[in-house]
């Protein structure tokens, strides 16, 4: 049985997807070894709650049950522990049924062996033989249906939120916009003609671009990385947008090793050639500042409002991309990466602040 | 065959250029660089065909095809985009080309050539479809007035206020008047939140609108800010008129 990976699957997982995977947990781990050894000894108090009190005060009942109880269960524990590599290799069907059939069988075993130890020197005792074991295999049967359930469900559970997790992420992934890839096509297709060297150099910004929004969601870059990134789309749109475009940097000691998800710098600068150059006709500055102050990095980026309100609000889908930002932030920093933005002095300001040390 | 092109950017332009250059027939009339100046290069030049890029500043295509659509003699049309327009679907049915960039050289060679039995109808049909939709969002940024040719544009922000003649429209705005033919009511419905009725003749821009006085008469006219033109208000608008000045 092969494991599915379900990292190209955006929809939650379904039934089938999600048996690949081995439903069981790992046998081998204290934790579950832990949580066996409680549930055996709530078992075995029931049971001896459950049975007529005896002679001796139901003590000594609870002792030997338990002892068997913990047998039973940790015996089938090991046995999965020891066969996971081979049952993760079965069929699904198949290895449910040996999982199932697994502690029956160390049930009829150590019942078995329990008979002989415990009653075998006393005579006459075939019929509770047979009582006995199949008293044992009958409770062994029910509570291994039940526990594989449990198990089976709450894998499924587990595997649901991660594909929710994950499709969440991929959603949020930053995209570079159609209008810009286009847009940029036809700068090279133009630029081929009379700049053929510059046309290049588009193509590979273009193409390191698209290799960062295509990447996986959860991939982190460096901040270093990330600059670069916007210094590539900038040197695009300066092409594009010619004299309209200026770009002013303004960076203080940022340390360029912090990890930072991919595109958080980008969409704000797309967003300010989008909103705040284009519609200017004469353009204007896109000021880029960035410090580094007591374990926040902050980078601002500003941009010149448009005169024309009515240009303004007929280009939507810039909440959109702020929104987008803030919940990466969020996904990634918890409430210590934040993004505000706002109008000041005839400008447009996006400030991101985010830390300067790798969290979680 | 003149050719007018319109586009923001450079390299979109020299692209452009350069294609038409290798197809025969064609002249390059002019280049501009917004909606704006490429009607009034429009005036200027009376190409056959004007390319017409949607999204710039100042004025977008879309707006500036409105304004074309209400010369003697519109150049026919094509659009040209990056990327896929909402818009784009409709001009389909209309029949006005329009070319996705960058552009192929056979398909502007092709639309070239059809653009010639583009006419005024499909260009009125295109201005049409654009004041449809959401109106509020779709308001022109500019009202343009025409005169023996000419082209005259005013900033729907430099109006002062809309007084409905006989015939024609008289827009007052900051540096003077000009006339314009259309209905009042059509101005009111595309300014909705930007122009308040006063009166059955007068629209006058929130903007403006300074405050009211009673004259000789006993009838209340509104004070405008910047000019001395006095507009009387009519009786069932003065509860608005009221209510825009104290809210």
């Amino acid at each position: 049985m092969k494991t599915v990976k379900l990292q190209k699957v955006p929809a939650p997982a379904t039934p089938e997807a999600s048996a690949g995977d081995l439903f069981l947990p790992n046998f081998c781990s204290i934790r579950v070894v832990f949580a066996i050894v409680i549930v055996a000894e709530l078992l075995a108090f029931i049971l001896v709650l459950s049975s007529p009190v005896g002679p001796a005060g139901g003590w000594d009942d609870l002792s030997l049950t338990s002892l068997f109880i913990q047998w039973v269960a940790l015996a089938s524990a090991a046995a999965l522990c020891l066969s996971r590599p081979w049952l993760s290799c079965l069929d699904s069907r198949l290895a449910v049924l040996f999982s199932y059939l697994i502690p029956l069988a160390i049930t009829a075993l150590t019942s078995e062996a329990a008979y002989w130890i415990a009653y075998s020197s006393t005579p006459g005792q075939d019929v509770w033989h047979a009582q006995f074991m199949i008293r044992n295999v009958t409770i062994s049967s029910i509570l291994s249906a039940v526990t594989l359930r449990y198990f089976y469900i709450q894998h499924q559970w587990k595997q649901n939120i991660e594909a929710e997790t994950k499709a969440r992420l991929q959603a949020l992934q930053a995209r570079i916009h159609p209008h810009f890839l286009f847009n940029s096509m036809n700068t090279i297709a133009s630029l081929t003609r009379s700049q053929p060297q510059i046309a290049e150099e588009v193509v590979e910004d273009l193409a390191d671009l698209f290799r960062a929004s295509l990447a996986d969601a959860r991939q982190r870059i460096t901040l270093k990385e990330e600059l670069e990134l916007s210094r590539r789309y900038l040197h695009i749109e300066k092409l594009r947008l010619g004299e309209r475009l200026t770009v002013a940097w303004d960076l203080q000691d940022l340390p360029g090793d912090t990890p930072i998800p991919a595109l958080t710098i980008q969409p704000l600068l797309e967003n300010a050639v989008y909103h705040g150059i284009e519609p200017l006709a004469d353009g204007g500055t896109i000021r880029i500042t960035g410090s580094h102050q007591s374990g926040l990095i902050e980078i601002a980026i500003s941009n010149p409002l448009a005169l024309h309100p009515n240009i303004a609000t007929r280009r939507g889908g810039h909440h959109m991309a702020l929104d987008n930002i803030r919940q990466r932030l969020a996904a990634h920093y918890g409430d210590k990466g934040t993004l505000t933005a706002g109008q000041q002095d005839g400008h447009y300001q996006a400030r991101l602040v985010f830390p300067a040390q790798a969290l979680v | 065959m003149k050719l007018l092109i319109a586009d923001d950017e450079p390299l979109a332009r020299a692209r452009l250029r350069s294609l038409a250059a290798e197809i025969a027939e064609v002249d390059i009339a002019g280049e501009a660089a917004n909606g704006k100046q490429a009607l009034y290069l429009s005036c200027e030049l009376a190409p056959d065909i004007i390319l017409l890029d949607i999204r710039m500043p100042v004025m977008d295509g879309l707006e500036a095809a409105q304004h074309l659509a209400a010369l003697e003699n519109p150049p026919a049309v094509i659009f040209t985009t990056a990327y896929g327009d909402h818009a784009l679907a409709a001009f389909e049915a209309q029949a006005v080309d329009y070319l996705l960039k960058p552009i192929r050289k056979e398909r502007l060679e092709q639309a070239l050539s059809k653009a010639g039995k583009l006419n005024r109808a499909q260009l009125h049909a295109v201005s049409q479809h654009r004041g449809d939709g959401n109106s509020g969002s779709r308001a022109r940024t500019h009202v343009s007035a025409h005169s023996a040719g000419k082209i005259e544009l005013v900033a729907v922000s430099d109006i002062l206020y809309f007084q409905a003649d006989q015939k024609y429209v008289t827009v007052r705005h900051t540096a003077g008047k000009v006339l314009i033919e259309e209905s009042l009511k059509s101005l009111e419905e595309e300014f909705a939140g930007h122009f308040t009725r006063i009166h059955r003749n007068a629209l006058v821009a929130n903007a403006y609108l300074a405050g009211m006085s009673k004259n000789s008469a006993g009838h209340c006219e509104a004070i405008l800010r910047g000019c001395g033109d006095t507009l009387e208000i009519s009786r069932s608008h003065l509860a608005t008129v009221k209510k825009m000045l104290t809210g």
